[in-house]
């Protein structure tokens, strides 16, 4: 090999590394600090729109824009019936210069002005770093338009008391066979019901948040069902079987005590919580959003004041090879870009889009964040590295409202025993209008 | 004091300074402060005044709408929504203001509005049905009061709103009924932030909010996180249950502020007070507290130049101190450099005073000694007056001198006051005498014999007062009277009252101020030939505050003066004086001349002086006592002797050309070729002043004798020193008795140390006595020596072991020292009775 062959070769090499090297960098280069584009004695008062009632982790976020640009104001409120009042919002008088979106909320045509009005957030001019969202939850049109933030992801799970596993010396189940055997080693040690949920048929319910990640991954890995799965046809309840028998196995082999959960946790947010506090449950099955709670219930827990514990979530194990991490999205911000002041929300929206900023935002909220980065918050350690051929991810299906309807419907019933898995998998299309 | 207390308080001074000025700018910062949170609470109720009235206004448009829709219904011709909207429509001015009416009665909660929907300009429905405003209201039955919505999501056009009530009737048009509306006057909440505009220029940051019942805002300030602010208040204010609900009931409750923590956990104050008319709504005014209390912060910069200024003013003062302090310390230095030369003066003076005068006193002494001339007798003695006159002179100026430099020391000892009687009466008596005074003697017979005090200073003190009461006295008499009483208080005391009256000149009470004055003389000019230094009373009365006394006067001028003194005295024994007066004259009857104490014929002595007249005097003065005297000149002659010849005293003057007494005496005591290493040496010296006796002492000498030589102490002194066996008794009028001189060796035994010290003293010269304070301490004494008798106290225990006819048991706390010295005298007598029989 000649000498400039050699060269050439280094060179592209050496650059290869350095653009590897810059990563999440992105457009912003190396550097990670946020640098203001404005002067910082800019005047500017922004909106913010949304519908938590209460969005502590934003605000602390503003406080440290401020920090930048301390001269200005940025107010956030909550719209009451928020699905009613946001398209007239934005086509009011005082239209919110930032406003969040949901995913559900694309291809509803009543709400389609959030998408029409929502500022691409890709356009090289802003200089926003998406780089930094994990690829399963960065939302890029067909047009390669990104209209929307995603601020905090979700998950399925389960909330493990690390103090129990530690006491009695074992180690969090990685696999259904490791789940099994754990079970029953903690049965041994006096736990009735090593698993405990919320016996709901909503998401953060019992079935679905066991069973549905193995469904979801089923259907992504043979898309030719989803369409007949969405059109409710019988036949596509086939798709049910493995997940809503591993739900059933679960169940009969006692891992969970069905009739106990139903007793002891009254609703599927704030009763999981309080009930899992109380110290005595090695697993809680639950969503991230239930997890999100958890913080500002510590203090609120008298059992968990006397006798704190240590928690983490992790992904249910399912399957035979190990649980599916369900990532998606919860929340998303779009940029008004009629706003009056569109300079300066994307100027936040430029502040906000680093795995500092977010990762603050998702720890504070105790939710997962949406950048690669899962490090922030320890709660959700056990999320990073996780296998990409487990991982379902909202690009990865199209399962309508209506099929995921049917599944939570037949997850409840088998559990309760009010369905066989044959029955429930031949009902499919009927069963969550029984 | 010393240069570091000096800073230490200066700066503690300039500390307290700043102190006090940091205090004072807190203080009038902390009223300051009440004063803008007083301001900043006024501000609040103005505040709430206005939103108040706003909000009443509010309402009242709102009832005008709702009132002309019920009097139409009420009048029969009741108004369908749609004109009822119509109405209102043309009614409201504002456009920003929507009317909205919507049916209650079927729980519905919709119907139309004024304005449209801002996505769709035909469409003016509007529902309530999923926005929760009416959970706190009594929207079936509004009467009369504002009522007021929280802060909610205007359904037509996003915008953040709150709405004031009132229920109107309207006909349905499509079933003819008479539904149950409500009718909500809708207004931004940028509008009621609008009215608070003004606020901005009295203070920058406030921030105001509304807030309901439960904390929930209608208008939330900017630094208030959280949709509530209770709970934003708990968020970063951690405080317990009771505390918190406290806080809360303080708000709900009343007009008022008080501190708190915003996000940043910067402090901050907040001001609350209810809005009137408005149930369950109250006003919140922010501000940072940085704002509210900005001249609380300290000057610094103020107190910064205050401090330099101190601590220049510290430097500046410590450097004119320091300059004094240099000059006081040259002043002190010439002080220090003049009061040596004075005591330099003083010792030379007094040593070159007393070398001459030892030759005049001595050879005088020779002449009154050997001369039978009365004429040349009465000449000599005036000369011996004149010269202890001169001696008493110079005394008097070393004791001042002594008195002026703190140097004057009060020594208690153990005395016999008839001993310091004697001396006394012994030296006034004579001067009296030589003026044809009466001297006149009154002693209480009570007074102990034996006290504890400084003897030699009350003797000064007494003799002070009689020698001036004789000098002053040309004709009459003086009388001397002490007497005696027990101190009630300190049993072991007793008080002596001394009193000399005269019939002198007196006087005058002008004059007495002066009497105890340095150097000052009464009537200068009248008694200028009556010799004296003026500082006999002071120094008599400096002795007597020493000892916790003072001198009374009492004169008449012309006619005399009696002087007096009480002295408190420990007594150390109680047996009484007797009769002094009579044994006073029998000793003035026996008074006679001068005889020799002893005779010495071996004893050899050495005296060392370079002065040739005083060792011709030494040598003259000790004549009579036969004993062998060699002379020295110089130290280095008298070492030379010492080495040669064998001597039984030395005495050795101090102030001596080339090498001298101390040298000589280390010198001598250095010697180890000499016969005389045993031999005691004493100081023969000229030098008087204070400190001199302690000096010789240590420099090695055994004992002190000071010039002018007093024959009556060197031949004690002899006495004391010489071996027993080389004394011989002398003969009357000096004249060799035949016999030699008996001195009997006894041992005196008594448990009473203070009996043993004072034996040696009042024991006459003929016995020489050993004492031991025990029965042991006497058999021990008894293997080494042989005492021809041993005077032992009757309390003693084990006289068996003793030899009995050598034992001569007294009591001596019954008998007097007069009464032991007879039974010695009688058990000696006897013995050499017996000597003889045998």
């Amino acid at each position: 090999m000649n000498r400039r062959i050699k060269t050439i070769i280094s060179t592209a090499l050496a650059a290869t590394m350095v653009f590897g090297v810059a990563g999440c960098g992105g457009i912003q280069g190396t550097s990670k600090e946020f640098s203001p584009k404005y002067s910082s004695d800019t005047e500017y008062k922004l909106s913010v729109v949304g519908t938590y009632s209460n969005f502590e982790s934003l605000e602390s976020a503003i406080e440290r824009f401020y920090e930048h640009y301390p001269n200005g104001e940025i107010e956030y409120n909550y719209l009451d019936d928020y699905s009613n009042t946001i398209v007239n919002a934005l086509a009011g008088q005082e239209a919110p210069d930032i406003y969040v979106v949901q995913p559900w909320m694309y291809g509803n045509e009543k709400l389609d002005p959030l998408f029409s009005a929502a500022e691409n957030l890709a356009d090289s001019k802003l200089n926003i770093n998406l780089d930094c969202i994990r690829q399963g939850v960065r939302w890029e049109m067909n047009n390669g338009e990104v209209l929307t933030l995603p601020v905090f992801a979700t998950s399925y799970g389960m909330l493990v008391n690390m103090d129990i596993f530690e006491k009695e010396g074992l180690k969090v189940p990685k696999t259904y066979g490791e789940l099994k055997e754990t079970c029953e080693k903690l049965k041994a040690a006096g736990y009735e019901s090593p698993i405990m949920g919320s016996n709901t048929s909503t998401t953060p319910g019992i079935g679905y948040t066991f069973a549905y990640p193995m469904f979801a991954k089923t259907v992504k890995d043979d898309r030719s069902i989803e369409a007949d799965l969405n059109n409710l046809v019988p036949s596509a309840g086939e798709a049910m079987r493995a997940p809503l028998t591993r739900l059933k196995e679960l169940v009969d082999s006692g891992c969970i005590d069905i009739d106990k959960c139903t007793a002891e946790i009254e609703d599927d947010y704030n009763a999981v919580i309080m009930r899992f506090f109380e110290g005595d449950v090695p697993m809680m099955l639950c969503s991230g959003d239930v997890v999100s709670g958890t913080k500002k219930r510590e203090s609120k827990s008298e059992a968990f004041s006397a006798n704190p514990f240590k928690y983490d979530f992790y992904i249910a194990p399912s399957g035979d090879e190990g649980g599916y991490y369900m990532d998606s999205m919860s929340i998303l911000f779009s940029v008004n870009k009629n706003s009056t002041n569109l300079d300066m929300t994307n100027e936040f929206i430029r502040f906000l889009t680093s795995e500092k900023e977010l990762g603050l935002m998702a720890q504070e909220k105790r939710l997962i964040t949406p950048t690669k980065d899962y490090s922030l918050d320890e709660v959700y350690a056990s999320l990073s590295g996780f296998p990409a051929d487990r991982t379902v991810n909202f690009r990865d299906t199209e399962i309508l409202d209506t099929a995921v309807k049917e599944f939570r419907a037949a997850a409840y019933a088998v559990i309760n025993g009010e369905m066989s898995v044959d029955e429930a998998v031949a009902g499919y299309g009927s069963i969550s209008g029984k | 004091m010393k240069k570091r207390y000096i800073i230490i308080i200066n700066i503690v001074i300039v500390g307290l300074i700043l102190f006090i000025i940091v205090k004072y700018a807190n203080d009038r910062a902390s009223e300051s402060n009440h004063a803008s949170i007083a301001s900043f609470e006024k501000m609040t109720t103005t505040t709430e005044q206005i939103i108040a009235n706003y909000l009443e206004d509010e309402q009242h448009l709102c009832d005008i709408w709702s009132n002309y829709v019920n009097e139409s219904a009420d009048a029969g011709t009741p108004m369908t929504v749609e004109e009822a909207i119509s109405y209102i429509r043309k009614a409201k001015i504002s456009p920003e203001i929507s009317g909205h009416l919507i049916y209650i009665d079927d729980g519905s909660m919709k119907g139309i509005s004024t304005s449209p929907n801002t996505t769709n300009p035909s469409d003016y429905s509007v529902n309530y049905s999923h926005i929760s405003i009416f959970d706190n209201l009594e929207i079936s039955d509004i009467n009369g009061v504002v009522s007021l919505t929280r802060a909610y999501t205007n359904p037509l056009n996003g915008i953040q709103s709150i709405a004031v009530l009132n229920n109107v009737k309207v006909l349905d048009d499509e079933t003819g009924a008479m539904r149950a509306g409500l009718l909500l006057r809708v207004v931004p909440v940028s509008m009621l932030e609008q009215k608070l505009v003004f606020l901005k220029g009295e203070y920058e940051n406030v921030e105001i909010s509304l807030i309901d019942w439960d904390g929930d805002y209608m208008i939330r300030g900017k630094s208030l996180k959280n949709s509530n602010f209770f709970e934003y208040f708990k968020s970063y204010n951690p405080m317990s249950v009771q505390e918190y609900n406290k806080v809360i009931d303080t708000i709900r409750t009343g007009v008022g502020s008080m501190h708190m923590r915003n996000s940043r956990n910067e402090d901050s104050v907040i001001a609350y007070t209810p809005v009137s008319n408005l149930n369950s709504w109250f006003l919140v005014a922010y501000i940072p507290a940085k704002e509210l209390t900005v001249n609380r912060s300290i000057d610094w910069i103020l107190l910064g130049i205050v401090t330099m200024g101190l601590m220049g003013l510290l430097h500046f003062n410590m450097i004119i101190l320091l300059g004094f302090n240099r000059k006081l310390s040259v002043a002190a230095a010439a002080a220090n450099q003049a009061n040596e030369a004075k005591s330099l003066f003083l010792s030379t003076m007094s040593h070159d005073i007393r070398t001459p005068m030892n030759a005049i006193i001595g050879m005088n002494e020779m002449i009154l000694r050997d001369s039978h001339d009365e004429e040349i007798l009465m000449y000599s003695e005036n000369i011996r007056a004149a010269g202890n006159t001169l001696l008493g002179i110079i005394n008097d100026i070393l004791d001042f001198s002594k008195i002026e430099a703190g140097k004057m020391e009060i020594i208690d000892v153990d005395y016999n006051f008839v001993s310091l009687l004697n001396d006394l009466v012994n030296m006034v008596q004579r001067k009296a005498d030589e003026k044809g005074l009466v001297f006149k003697l009154e002693v209480d017979r009570e007074i102990p014999r034996i006290l504890h005090g400084d003897e030699i200073r009350i003797k000064q003190v007494i003799i002070n007062i009689l020698s001036n009461a004789v000098k002053y006295t040309k004709e009459g008499s003086v009388i001397f009277s002490i007497s005696g009483k027990k101190c009630e208080d300190e049993p072991d005391h007793i008080m002596l009252h001394v009193s000399v009256k005269d019939t002198g000149i007196g006087i005058k009470k002008e004059e007495l101020d002066k009497l105890f004055v340095a150097f000052e003389r009464i009537e200068e000019k009248r008694n200028r030939n009556i010799e004296g230094t003026g500082l006999g009373m002071a120094i008599a009365q400096s002795f007597l505050n020493m000892m916790g006394s003072k001198i009374h006067v009492d004169s008449e001028y012309g006619k005399g003066s009696e002087f007096s003194f009480d002295l408190k005295q420990k007594v150390v024994k109680w047996e009484p004086l007797g009769d002094f007066e009579t044994a006073y004259k029998n000793f003035l009857r026996e008074r006679k001349k001068y005889s020799v104490q002893f005779l010495a014929p071996k004893a050899r002595v050495l005296v060392v002086d370079d002065t040739e007249v005083n060792l011709k005097v030494f040598v003259s003065l000790l004549n009579k006592t036969k004993m062998q005297i060699d002379t020295a000149d110089s130290g280095d002659a008298a070492i030379a002797l010492f080495r040669r010849n064998r001597y039984d005293v030395i005495f050795l003057d101090h102030m001596m050309p080339d090498k001298d007494g101390i040298e000589t005496i280390k010198e001598m005591k250095a010697c180890t070729d000499t016969p005389n290493q045993k031999t005691p040496v004493i100081c023969l010296t000229a030098n008087a002043v204070s400190g001199m006796r302690e000096m010789y002492i240590n420099a090695g000498f055994d004992d002190y004798l000071t010039k002018p030589i007093d024959t009556g102490r060197l031949e004690s002194m002899l006495l004391t020193y010489l071996p027993a066996d080389l004394v011989e008794k002398a003969g009357e009028n000096g004249e060799e008795k035949k016999e030699p001189a008996v001195v009997h060796n006894i041992l005196v035994v008594n448990e009473d140390v203070e009996f043993l010290r004072g034996v040696r003293e009042w024991m006459p010269a003929h016995i020489n006595a050993a004492v031991a304070k025990s029965g042991e301490q006497a058999l021990a004494y008894l293997k080494k020596h042989e005492p021809e008798l041993v005077l032992m106290d009757s309390s003693i225990q084990g006289q068996a072991e003793f030899d009995k006819d050598k034992l001569l048991q007294l009591c001596f706390k019954e008998l007097s020292t007069e009464e032991i010295i007879s039974q010695v005298d009688k058990y000696f007598d006897e013995g050499g009775e017996r000597r003889e029989h045998e």
